[in-house]
């Protein structure tokens, strides 16, 4: 897959819950654009968010500008949830009849639903919003590649991988092996790279 | 009985925050929430469950007590006074080495015995001790061990929370020692009715024991404090009959503490009970007290026979000489009868004094014939003031 | 390599605590200290980690005044330093600092406050921009990534140009937020120290290093603020873009800057609206502010989380009202802008676009209304101990200790994770109503234990995580001690600065460098003070609970329990189950069962959840970290916990 270019600033968000890579996956992203001469900013939510509570970063990828580190509401052009709830939250403030998604199937329960005070949507009823509020949707089960691979963590790659795959941002495999052979150990690249793989085959 | 919405919260309010808990341990070891610890009931975290188990077998709360005797007793036994009577005696363990380490006849622990060894139980919860000195239910599988169990010590045994603890399936092969509130809590097991539950034929058999009323752990050790003694001294205790006294057994020897002293200690609950001879048991036990007699009659209990259950197992005791009978004069049932009027009177004079109201009798129906009877002569008595 | 000794030259993509750690490199530094609060943590690590190869002296310092003290004393041996906290950080070290900066300072130091405006990790959103201006020392705040780096390389020259400390504020936004940085050269030669004080006591360089005499100091510390005003006048970190002559001009700082321009562009107004970025804030520069103010009459002032630019421009403003004009100020004292919490493009947007009455291109009405509709549906999701805390098993023996105590005990609370036990009180089981700064829930369990007298009958609990001890409570003990009074204190040593990271502390045998160092027995304090003191595995329930009852019936002293276990994401445990703990489907009877849901209702680990379908409780192998505890509090044991063997 050719990387893609586009004109104006494209703005990323990952989200998901604390103890899923959410930001490991936003700086490698972020790494990978820096690489290929793009002006990133991040900004994170971290800090109490290991506790349980929802992450997100928001990547504002330009050719020449530093950003503001909050997205505007409405102003994503890119939602990837490690988890569906998350990603429809996000979507929910950030989307906009143009918004492409990503997210992961697999729930991560918040306790309120965990002690029944709460309930969770049904995954038909997350699928139809997403369908009817973005341009364009992908359910993917990363979870379940990741402990396939070993590791449920592995899912934050899955979906790097079918990220890429989708051609929304402007990466290839070629530019992941090579960011993360700068920052992982051998026995984690080979992983990784499986679990980038993996994400890449899962979009038709 | 009335179906009454039970709920941890209405216990907590109906029960517990108004002293009426007798710490039966009814209401406990049925689920994680409630615990007994330190004498108390405990509820650890709160239970949303609108019809708990807590609420419909806990002895103060509110239900047709007299409707559950008529269901489990014969109607032609029954006495306002003790309940179901079929028969009333004197006796003792006939086994002299039984007797010898035991409150008094030995009574209780021979029919224990009896009914492990002919099989109508195949185990029995009895009342021990802790590290502590906090007394609380024990499960007795084997019948040589249940004479280790046999003292009274005057303060609150949760022993139904032992029983709650027996698998469902084993529960009514298990007999149950228990004082008045104990017993009444397990009749309203019996009779309880719940979705999905039937508690019709436990437990196996109830023997009863006779209680004036049980002493606040705290208030006693502060008591023995003030003769320099600890809970650790003590061997036993006894209340003999006719000399306004408790006898404390230590090492150091016998000391008598003053009725009046001991009265402080009282637990609020006992206060509020009308049952002083454990009405709803098969059988029930008591030290013998009889006229000027009590240091002839020191090493017998009384006994009242109640239910089919109970008749059974006594006349097989007797028959097998396991016990040893003295018929009862008149004049003994008469006096037991008056005393337990007393607690009667006494228990509603202090209920109508914290209701304020002779309609609301907290856990007792004011239509409840025994209650009617007492309480009219209570008001009757008042009214001549 | 480190990404922090990247090239000169090369264009790296930095947090903004990397941005800053990186431009003290460049500056030379030679000590930096602190102490982890989120979100100023990174500055640190991300030093510690280069130490060795820089030579550097890095400290995870106990507590921030000392910090501060250590990095003041390699300055006043002619080096450069830095000390980095968090916002309320600045508050512990402010009585050292107001000495500091009387007494004036010789190696180039800074103090980097980093500060969380809307509390996103804190339970405060305190502002220390307010030192600068009370103790006269020089405020920078950077606005984007390579200005974090630039202006930190920058605000040492400025500390040795006017021989004393400058403070350096980021706020999340930046601190959190990454950028591209290009660098710059790292040097090469190194100070040497060397401590002069035989001089006159006036001299600066050779006289000793005091606040006396105090007016001479001070009236010299104020004509120094004079010159960094000249400098701050020319300084190419303040920027103005815009029109020549705008309908309005905003004045900003921080990470404000950027939602200002991002707000400027969304509304279209890029030929209307003027950005005057400060990235010197105290002393304001008088003549660029004159020069702008000059040049609108609207003036909307954005910047977080108090008014302190607002308030000083509005003073400098009104002094030179007849050169400049009487201007519209928008900001937070007219309302235009919140006095509490952060800013994001979007508040400004709506701002701006008020004042200038400009609509923002809004959404679609019907994919408005379906997203409204959606987010009804979505719950929330509460912050909670994660699966295999520690906190959650503590908590729960506490609970229960009270509870069965009966006279409704509590428990004072401290800041760490376990702060969670107060923002989410069923996550606590409802047990900790207090909770302030570091170290003040035993202060003020110390003064409850006092008020037994006046009617306040209640046991009165404690907690401190490990890091906490070392940093605040250690005082509070002693106080409680020595006044008798009757605390149950809890130590939650969960073997780490969990909450910021797993920076090392005292009661670790290593440092910020990873050398081997000696370690301070918390028991031991505990003991030397005088309290009887007792160490619990909080996992075993058991016997913590047995101890903690015993506690709260021993009544009239000080009483230490030390429940140690690591936390779940500690490097040691992350990702090594314990147990493989699962439900065992035929044990579990459901709602059938008389215990309501404990597992799932009460005991509330985010990974034991409820099968709704099923109706029996189930474990998320994916977030299990196989403690085990839930295995303990089943009735009807039908969690099963089996021990994972460990490999090899």
């Amino acid at each position: 897959m050719k990387e893609k270019t586009f004109i104006k600033t494209r703005n990323v968000i990952l989200t998901g819950v604390g103890g899923q890579g959410n930001v490991m996956a936003s700086r490698t992203l972020a790494h990978m654009l820096v690489d290929a001469g793009y002006v990133v900013t991040i900004g994170e939510t971290f800090g109490m968010s290991q506790r349980g509570g929802s992450v997100m970063s928001h990547l504002r990828i330009s050719h020449d500008s530093v950003k503001s580190p909050q997205i505007p509401r409405g102003g994503a052009d890119v939602i990837v949830g490690l988890e569906p709830l998350e990603a429809l939250r996000v979507l929910t403030v950030y989307g906009n009849p143009q918004v492409c998604v990503l997210y992961n199937s697999r729930p991560v329960y918040p306790i309120g639903v965990i002690t029944g005070e709460l309930s969770y949507p049904s995954g038909e009823t997350i699928r139809d919003a997403f369908e009817r509020l973005s341009a364009a949707c992908w359910e993917i089960d990363a979870t379940s590649v990741g402990l396939r691979l070993g590791n449920p963590v592995l899912s934050n790659i899955v979906m790097i991988g079918a990220l890429s795959k989708t051609g929304l941002l402007p990466f290839d495999r070629r530019r992941f092996e090579k960011e993360i052979k700068k920052t992982l150990s051998a026995g984690k690249y080979k992983v990784n790279l499986k679990a980038f793989d993996a994400g890449a085959d899962m979009i038709k | 009985m009335i179906k009454k919405p039970g709920s941890q919260t209405e216990l907590k309010k109906n029960v517990l925050e108004q002293s009426l808990c007798t710490g039966c341990g009814a209401c406990v070891g049925l689920c994680p929430y409630q615990v007994f610890y330190a004498d108390r009931t405990v509820q650890l975290f709160d239970c949303d469950l609108p019809e708990g188990k807590c609420w419909a077998f806990c002895p103060r709360t509110p239900a047709d007590y007299d409707h559950i005797k008529k269901s489990l007793f014969n109607m032609d036994d029954l006495t306002p006074e003790i309940g179901a009577v079929k028969g009333y005696y004197f006796s003792r363990a006939f086994d002299p080495r039984l007797r010898v380490n035991v409150q008094h006849g030995g009574t209780v622990t021979a029919l224990l015995e009896l009914a492990m060894g002919e099989g109508m139980i195949d185990s029995a919860v009895v009342s021990s001790r802790n590290e502590e000195f906090e007394q609380h239910g024990l499960l007795v599988t084997d019948q040589n061990q249940l004479r280790g169990y046999s003292k009274s010590w005057f303060t609150v045994s949760p022993t139904v929370a032992a029983f709650n603890r027996i698998p469902d399936d084993r529960k009514k092969r298990a007999g149950v020692v228990a004082t008045p509130c104990q017993a009444t809590a397990l009749a309203k097991m019996k009779t309880a009715e719940i979705p999905g539950y039937n508690g019709s034929d436990l437990p196996g058999l109830v023997i009863g024991l006779f209680c004036g009323w049980t002493l606040s752990m705290e208030k006693f050790y502060n008591l023995l404090g003030r003769y320099g003694l600890s809970i650790t001294d003590l061997t036993g205790m006894d209340i003999p009959a006719g000399k306004n006294i408790l006898e404390l057994f230590t090492a150091g020897g016998l000391i008598s503490v003053p009725m009046a002293e001991v009265d402080h200690c009282v637990r609020t609950a006992c206060r509020y009970c009308m049952d002083s001879t454990a009405e709803f048991a098969d059988l029930s036990v008591g030290a013998a007290r009889f006229g000027k007699d009590c240091e002839e009659m020191r090493g017998w209990n009384q006994i009242i026979v109640r239910s089919d259950r109970g008749k059974h197992l006594f006349e097989l005791a007797v028959a097998k000489h396991v016990l040893q009978i003295r018929e009862a004069p008149p004049s003994a049932l008469l006096e037991l009868k008056n005393a337990a009027v007393e607690k009667k009177k006494k228990a509603l004079k202090n209920i109508v004094e914290k209701s304020h109201s002779t309609k609301n009798l907290l856990y007792l129906k004011s239509d409840d014939p025994v209650v009617r009877k007492y309480l009219g002569v209570e008001k009757k008595r008042k009214g001549k003031l | 390599m480190s990404k922090l000794l990247s090239p000169d030259r090369s264009t790296v993509l930095f947090l903004g605590n990397e941005a800053i750690a990186r431009g003290a490199l460049e500056a030379g530094i030679e000590v930096a200290t602190g102490y982890p609060g989120t979100p100023s943590s990174e500055v640190i690590e991300s030093l510690a980690g280069v130490a060795r190869e820089r030579n550097l002296y890095v400290e995870w310092s106990v507590i921030e005044k000392v910090a501060l003290e250590v990095a003041a004393a390699a300055s006043f041996a002619g080096l450069r330093s830095m000390a980095v906290m968090k916002q309320n950080g600045v508050n512990v070290a402010s009585d050292f600092l107001l000495h500091l900066t009387a007494s004036g300072t010789r190696g180039g130091v800074v103090l980097v406050s980093c500060e969380d405006p809307g509390a996103l990790s804190s339970v405060n959103e305190g502002e220390s921009r307010y030192f600068a201006s009370m103790m006269e020392m020089p405020l920078l705040e950077p606005t984007d990534f390579q200005d974090a780096k630039d202006i930190t390389k920058w605000a040492f020259e400025l500390s040795e140009a006017i021989g004393n400390v400058v403070m350096l504020r980021s706020v999340t936004r930046m601190s959190h937020a990454s950028g591209n940085v290009t660098c710059g050269k790292l040097p090469t030669k190194r100070r040497n120290a060397a401590f002069e004080y035989d001089g006159p006591v006036m001299d600066s360089q050779t006289g000793p290093m005091i606040s006396t005499p105090v007016m001479a100091k001070h009236l010299l510390r104020q004509q120094k603020l004079k010159d960094v005003q000249r400098m701050f006048d020319n300084s190419p970190f303040n920027r103005y873009t815009g029109p020549a002559k705008p309908d309005l001009l905003i004045i900003t700082s921080s990470a404000c800057f950027l939602y200002s321009c991002e707000a400027v562009e969304m509304l279209g107004l890029q030929k209307r609206v003027g950005i005057l970025k400060l990235a010197t804030t105290w002393p304001l520069p008088p003549n660029l502010l004159e020069k702008y103010l000059r040049k609108a009459k609207t003036i909307l002032i954005v910047e977080e989380v108090m008014a302190f630019l607002e308030e000083n421009v509005k003073v400098l403003a009104s002094g030179i009202a007849g050169r400049v004009g009487v201007k519209t100020f928008f900001g937070k004292y007219n309302g235009a802008l919140p006095f509490a919490g952060e800013l994001n493009p979007d508040i400004v947007a709506d701002a701006l676009g008020k004042i200038l009455k400009v609509k923002r291109k809004s959404l679609p009405a019907d994919y408005q209304t379906d997203v409204q509709k959606t987010a009804a549906l979505i719950p929330v999701r509460e912050q909670t101990f994660c699966a295999g805390c520690p906190h959650r098993a503590s908590f729960w023996n506490i609970h229960n200790a009270i509870a069965l105590d009966g006279r409704k005990g509590f428990v004072c609370g401290d800041i760490g994770c376990y702060s969670m036990a107060a923002l989410s009180p069923a996550t606590g089981y409802h047990t900790m109503p207090t909770l302030h700064s570091m170290g003040s829930g035993t202060g003020l369990a110390s003064g409850f234990a006092q008020l037994s007298r006046f009617g306040l009958d209640k046991p009165i609990l404690a907690v401190c995580g490990d890091s906490t001890f070392y940093h605040a409570v250690i005082p509070a003990l002693i106080n409680a001690q020595h006044n008798r009074a009757d605390i149950t204190f809890i130590v939650l040593d969960n073997a780490g600065t969990a909450m910021t990271g797993f920076q090392p502390h005292p009661g670790l045998a290593v440092s910020a460098l990873k050398d081997v160092v000696p370690a301070v027995d918390i028991a031991a304090i505990c003991k030397a003070i005088g309290a009887k003191v007792a160490v619990s595995d909080p996992f075993d329930l058991a016997s913590t609970s047995r101890i903690l009852t015993s506690f709260l019936a021993d009544k009239g002293s000080l009483k230490v329990l030390i429940l140690r276990q690591a936390c779940a994401l500690s490097p040691e445990k992350k990702g090594k189950k314990a147990f493989d703990v699962k439900v065992d489907e035929s044990l579990c009877i459901g709602e059938a069962c008389g215990c309501n849901r404990l597992c799932t209702r009460i005991f509330r680990c985010p990974a034991l959840t409820w099968d709704r379908d099923t109706k029996k409780a189930v474990v998320d192998e994916v977030i299990c970290a196989g403690c085990g505890v839930c295995a303990s509090i089943c009735p009807q044991q039908a969690i099963v916990k089996t021990e994972v063997s460990a490999p090899g």
